[in-house]
C-alpha cells in the first residue's frame, strides 16, 4: 500500500513536470557563486545513520541558492 | 565477519530522484525571491530558463512562463524598489511577509515559537542575523532543506516535510501569496507570488497522495 502511494505522488510529481524540470535547477545553480549558505545550520551533530557523501554534497551545493 | 564489522553502523548515500530535486530547486528559488530581490544575475538567469514541459502542470507553466518574461523587461533597481516598497514600507508594509501575521496569534502563541522548536526537532537552527523563523523566505528555505538534505542534514522523510509543510506553509502561504498579487505595488512580484502559490498548490495536492 506505501509503495503504491509513494508510486502515485512520484507518477503526479513528473507529470506535473518536476521529473525534468531542468530549468528550474539551472536558474538555481547559475545563481550559486558567492551567494551566502540560507538561513538554517545544522543543530548539534546528531548521527542517524544516514550520511551526506561527498559526491551528494557537491550536488546539492549546485543546486542551493 | 568480526564484531567490530558487524557493530559498525552502515551509512546510506541516497540518491535524490529527479522531482525531489525539482522540489527542492523551487523551494530554493522562492525562498531567494522572497529574502531579498533578484539581482540582475538572477533575473538575466530566470529571462534565459528554458519552459517548463507543456504537458505538465498547466498553472506551473503558465506562471514560469510569466515570470521568466517578467524577468527579461525588469530592471534589477526598479525590481529592488518594489521589493522594499510590499515588504518594508516605512511604518506598516503594505504586505505582511511574516506568516505569524496571518494567523492572529497571540504572542505566547505565536507561530515562530512553534516553528523554531520543530525546526530544533529537525536539526535546524537559525544562523545569527537571520530573518525570524516565520518570514516565509526563510519557510520556503526550510523546506527546500527538507526536501533536499543541507545545513548538514540529509533529506527528511515525507512524513516529516508534509507535518512541516501542514503546520507552518499551508496555513499562512496561500492569503500571503493573494495579498502580494492583489497589491497596488505589485508587478514583478505578481509574478513571483503566481508561481509560489501554483506550487505550493502543487505540493499541498501531491502530500495527499502519500
Amino acid at each position: 500500500m506505501k509503495t503504491t502511494k509513494t508510486n502515485n505522488r512520484r507518477k503526479f510529481l513528473v507529470t506535473a513536470g518536476l521529473g525534468s524540470a531542468g530549468a528550474v535547477a539551472a536558474v538555481v545553480a547559475g545563481t550559486r557563486k558567492a551567494q551566502p549558505e540560507g538561513p538554517h545550520t545544522a543543530a548539534c551533530a546528531q548521527p542517524d545513520g544516514y550520511h551526506l557523501s561527498d559526491h551528494i554534497l557537491k550536488y546539492y551545493k549546485t543546486t542551493e541558492v | 565477519m568480526s564484531a567490530e564489522a558487524a557493530a559498525a553502523p552502515v551509512t546510506l548515500h541516497r540518491a535524490l530522484a529527479p522531482e525531489e530535486a525539482a522540489r527542492a530547486d523551487f523551494y530554493a528559488l522562492i525562498a531567494r525571491l522572497l529574502q531579498r530581490a533578484p539581482d540582475a544575475m538572477l533575473l538575466a538567469e530566470l529571462a534565459a530558463a528554458p519552459a517548463l514541459p507543456a504537458e505538465g502542470d498547466r498553472a506551473l507553466a503558465d506562471a514560469w512562463r510569466e515570470l521568466a518574461a517578467a524577468s527579461a523587461a525588469a530592471q534589477p533597481a526598479d525590481v529592488a524598489v518594489e521589493y522594499d516598497e510590499l515588504f518594508a514600507g516605512v511604518g506598516k508594509a503594505p504586505v505582511s511577509i511574516y506568516a505569524g501575521f496571518y494567523s492572529g496569534a497571540p504572542a505566547v502563541d505565536h507561530p515562530r515559537v512553534r516553528i523554531r522548536g520543530d525546526l530544533a526537532q529537525l536539526g535546524l537552527v537559525p544562523q545569527a542575523g537571520a530573518e525570524p523563523e516565520d518570514h516565509f523566505g526563510v519557510l520556503f528555505d526550510a523546506m527546500r532543506v527538507l526536501a533536499a538534505g543541507g545545513a548538514g542534514r540529509g533529506p527528511a522523510s515525507l512524513a516529516e516535510q508534509r507535518r512541516f509543510f501542514e503546520r507552518h506553509v499551508m496555513p499562512a502561504a496561500p492569503r500571503f501569496l493573494a495579498a502580494v498579487g492583489a497589491a497596488r505595488q505589485s508587478h514583478y512580484y505578481r509574478r513571483v507570488a503566481a508561481l509560489a502559490a501554483a506550487f505550493v498548490a502543487l505540493e499541498a495536492e501531491s502530500f495527499q497522495l502519500d
